[in-house]
């Protein structure tokens, strides 16, 4: 049997994994785990409290909202949303990210040069108002909010790993490659992308919690999918007006986002220490 | 007879990591006068730099003193509470680092730092910190000391940095200096000046020091006692002269034989087999721990582990068969087949290489010439020697050879074919016609490639032969010419130990049999051991199949010792070249006799005195 990696040995990469985890069977099996359809409004129960408070209905586990929808469904579908956007997202994010990235850091010159600017000018906008910009444009729509979220965020990959590439470009071993007489594509492929990718994948961990708050807020302003799909922004957007009669309405999308994005930061953080080979060889010494 | 400063007696490290403990020192005996030189011998894994943190007490996590005492001005270093031992390191305990840059804090200045240390070690009533650390620079002549004192650590040389490092273990006038292989990591006429530093600052104070380095001959020209240490064990221990000139341990002898010589006739060098045991073979070992590798061994020295016997006054060895070890003898030098035609294989005419700062439509761009105006050919079956301080251009020239780089003037001939232009037909020719092994076998393996798959690169390049069964057939061919065991396929460049992956570096480059090799400082940072194991592979893979190579050194002996020819190279460009023998025997260039006198003589009678260039080759 072959050892478990060190990776999964780590405390904080298991507790990221348990809560991704938990979040995915809640996607996958929305409508088996969902005590109630979560767009069914009950208007003679709107507002109720918890089940374990005064007035709370056994019925809705959380409560309903001013529709008389039930929180905890509606909770549940939503994290079918933020795993779509977090998933996707990062994945496009980081394909375009890095392949700039390995571009620029493997030819430099003026490739790198401009490709460099072109990150940085991108960078100087706030990358909410960005989102925000292209939404409009766009229209709204899961995969829209995705293609707005890639076209914002591939910048945090490529700048990130341009610096990574640099470093392993200048090993002995791809100009050994050169001279064995390795194509520019296979050198980035077999050289120096397998060296990228430990930080690669921890950078896309850290991009799914990221992608999750900006579909939040996204969804907040109702520039995110339409309001027939749950959302938690949008939760948290709809409990606005009712947040002194029904605080938890508010709290329980709040705690959500919380959950999500702690999972993939805790993931994230657990990968870098144990993959970052920087990291890994201070620690040595 | 002075009462030392510094005494061990039986003194034992072991680890103890895990649940079982390994022995790293063992039953050290020495002690060291105020005013003496201590040298300690030995490969790397030996255990020179455990002594050293044993003293300062810095061993590393789960290692610990387990026996024995060690005394330090007949205070026990060992069983002191912290605060005392605090008091001690770095005013009557002072250190130099191996790495001048790393002993250094980069984010403070020069000033800053020798402040603070300054003001920990006290200064005199009424004396200004600046005053002093000025006075101290002096000392090791440094100049421009004010300005210094602004300077940060990068902007500054290793040499530099190492005679601050020097200025500020002298300030406090320490009874004790442990230098952990100070020079490794200089230019060979810089090192020259540090030790005479050393050496210098020592005879002022009358500080003892424990000198710890690799190089037999160095050790042997600047100490007065050397301990060789054997895998945690003093093999031999005496007085420097009578050690090196009739060394009475086989592991002395062969260390000696084992690195090539600077002057008189050449001689072939004596190849230790293998490694040095590891801590977990060691614990089971009975005998000798040197008996593995041991020309004289016999049956009894696989019985028990032999005392450390008198050999002399002071002297004392760990061998049972001491009488024996001057029958240990160097093979003939066997150069193999030297140049055999005069077709020149590789010529280049006037080559030159500008290098500019990075691309950028804003702002001017400084250049920099790396090489300037160089000629040069290479002979089949020749092996031309490239020597030169880091700097002097040796590296930049062997890119722009092997086509890592493109001259900016200049032209390149491989086998009568200009290849100057350096384009997709040109590097397709190049490929099998010149191969370079690279410096740092760090960095010259990926780590994420087996040991297989990196040497048969070339083959995944060309599509040919690229079937999996091909490759490791060919892969196994490979390392063992290259004299590793077929299993070695499957591993990691990280399973394997710095001369393995040399080893493996030269395999790689043999793949498609070049019929030139470029190599890059390929023995520089291994022990003398390895690096005589690799000198003779090279030989013996000439012989067999005939390649000829550019071997770019800073290590003149080495260079002296591999090859036909040589050329000197000082800031870009050729100063001299020639034969070897007559280069080396007969320097004409000023620059070429510096670098030759900063090498330590072979004889130990001989006076060592590295003369500085003359002005114009200012070397540092």
């Amino acid at each position: 049997m072959r050892p478990i990696p060190l990776w999964l040995k780590s405390g904080r990469v298991q507790t990221g994994l348990v809560i991704i985890a938990i979040l995915a069977i809640c996607a996958l099996f929305a409508p088996w785990l969902a005590p109630n359809d979560p767009n069914e409004q009950d208007l003679l129960a709107i507002l109720a409290p918890p089940a374990w408070a005064d007035g709370g209905d056994a019925l809705y586990p959380l409560g309903t909202d001013s529709l008389g929808r039930c929180v905890l469904s509606r909770l549940i579908f939503s994290a079918r949303v933020a795993l779509t956007v977090a998933f996707s997202a990062s994945v496009g994010a980081m394909i375009i990210g890095a392949f700039f990235a390995h571009v620029a850091g493997y030819f430099g010159g003026w490739v790198d040069w401009l490709i460099s600017r072109i990150v940085e000018i991108w960078l100087s906008f706030p990358p909410v108002i960005l989102s925000l910009i292209l939404m409009v444009g766009l229209g709204t729509g899961l995969r829209n909010v995705v293609l707005a979220i890639i076209l914002v965020d591939w910048t945090r990959f490529c700048r990130v790993l341009r610096s990574e590439v640099i470093v392993l470009r200048r090993r002995d071993y791809v100009s050994a490659a050169q001279l064995v007489g390795f194509s520019h594509w296979r050198t980035i492929t077999r050289e120096i992308l397998p060296g990228t990718m430990p930080l690669l994948i921890t950078l896309m961990s850290l991009e799914m919690g990221v992608a999750i708050i900006v579909e939040a807020i996204l969804s907040f302003v109702g520039m995110s999918v339409g309001s027939e799909t749950p959302a938690w922004g949008q939760m948290i957007a709809d409990a606005r007006q009712n947040i002194y009669e029904a605080p938890f309405n508010m709290i329980a999308p709040i705690l959500a986002i919380f959950f999500a994005v702690f999972g993939f930061n805790i993931l994230g953080d657990g990968l870098r220490r144990t993959l970052d080979t920087r990291l890994t060889q201070t620690e040595r010494t | 007879m002075a009462y030392p400063i510094l005494s061990a007696r039986g003194l034992c490290v072991e680890s103890l990591g895990g649940k079982e403990s390994f022995p790293v020192l063992t039953d050290l005996n020495f002690s060291l006068e105020p005013g003496k030189i201590l040298g300690l011998v030995g490969e790397s894994g030996a255990g020179k730099s455990m002594i050293g943190r044993t003293i300062s007490q810095f061993l590393p996590h789960g290692f610990a003193v387990t026996k024995g005492t060690l005394q330090f001005g007949g205070e026990d270093l060992v069983g002191m509470p912290a605060e005392r031992r605090r008091a001690l390191l770095g005013r009557d305990i002072a250190f130099i680092p191996q790495e001048p840059l790393s002993g250094l804090d980069p984010v403070l200045s020069v000033g800053q730092q020798m402040k603070e240390h300054l003001h920990r070690i006290g200064l005199a009533p009424g004396e200004s910190w600046r005053d002093r650390a000025l006075k101290e620079f002096e000392a090791v002549h440094l100049p421009h000391g004010a300005a210094l004192l602004e300077k940060f650590p990068h902007q500054l040389s290793g040499g530099m940095c190492q005679r601050i490092l020097i200025a500020m273990a002298f300030a406090s006038r320490p009874r004790l200096l442990i230098a952990d292989e100070p020079t490794t990591a200089l230019d060979v006429t810089i090192q020259a000046r540090i030790v005479k530093l050393i050496g210098e600052m020592q005879k002022r104070d009358g500080t003892a020091v424990i000198f710890i380095t690799h190089d037999l001959r160095l050790a042997s020209q600047i100490s007065d006692e050397i301990m060789v240490l054997y895998a945690g064990r003093p093999a031999e221990y005496g007085p420097a002269k009578q050690l090196f000139s009739a060394p009475a341990h086989p592991y002395t002898r062969c260390l000696q034989l084992a690195n090539p010589t600077i002057s008189g006739p050449r001689r072939g060098l004596f190849i230790l087999p293998e490694r040095m045991p590891g801590l977990r073979v060691l614990k089971e070992l009975k005998g000798c721990r040197f008996a593995s590798r041991c020309p004289n061994a016999i049956e009894a020295c696989t019985q028990a582990e032999p005392p450390l016997l008198p050999i002399g006054p002071d002297h004392i060895a760990a061998c049972i068969r001491v009488e024996k070890t001057p029958e240990i003898v160097p093979p003939p030098f066997a150069p193999g087949r030297a140049a055999t035609s005069a077709k020149a294989h590789l010529t280049a005419e006037k080559l030159t290489k500008t290098y500019t700062t990075a691309w950028s439509p804003f702002g001017k761009r400084s250049s920099f010439k790396a090489v300037n105006n160089v000629n040069l050919t290479l002979d089949e079956g020749e092996f031309v020697g490239i020597v030169g301080e880091s700097g002097s251009g040796k590296s930049s020239l062997a890119r722009l050879v092997v086509g890592l780089d493109n001259p900016t003037a200049g032209r390149i001939t491989l086998d009568g074919r200009d290849v100057t232009a350096n384009g997709q037909a040109e590097r397709a020719f190049r490929r099998d016609y010149i191969q370079m092994v690279f410096q740092d076998p760090q960095s010259a393996l990926n780590p994420r490639r087996r040991i297989g798959s990196i040497v048969t690169q070339a083959n995944e390049a060309t599509g040919l032969h690229n079937s999996q069964r091909e490759r490791a057939d060919r892969a196994a061919e490979l390392l063992k010419e290259i004299g590793l065991p077929a299993d070695a396929a499957l591993r990691f460049p990280s399973q394997l130990s710095g001369g393995q992956k040399q080893r493996v570096n030269i395999a790689r480059a043999l793949c498609t049999l070049p019929k030139i090799l470029v190599a890059d400082e390929i023995v520089s940072g291994l022990d003398v051991s390895v690096q005589a194991q690799l000198l003779d592979l090279l030989l013996k893979l000439r012989d067999e199949h005939g390649f000829s190579m550019l071997f770019i050194s800073h290590d003149l002996s080495v260079v002296r010792y591999l090859c036909d020819r040589v050329m000197v190279m000082y800031r870009g460009e050729v100063v001299e070249s020639g034969r070897t023998q007559t280069v080396f025997a007969d320097p004409q260039h000023p620059y070429t006799k510096s670098l030759l006198t900063a090498v330590p003589p072979d004889d130990i009678n001989l006076q060592w005195s590295p003369v500085a260039a003359e002005a114009g080759y200012q070397v540092e």
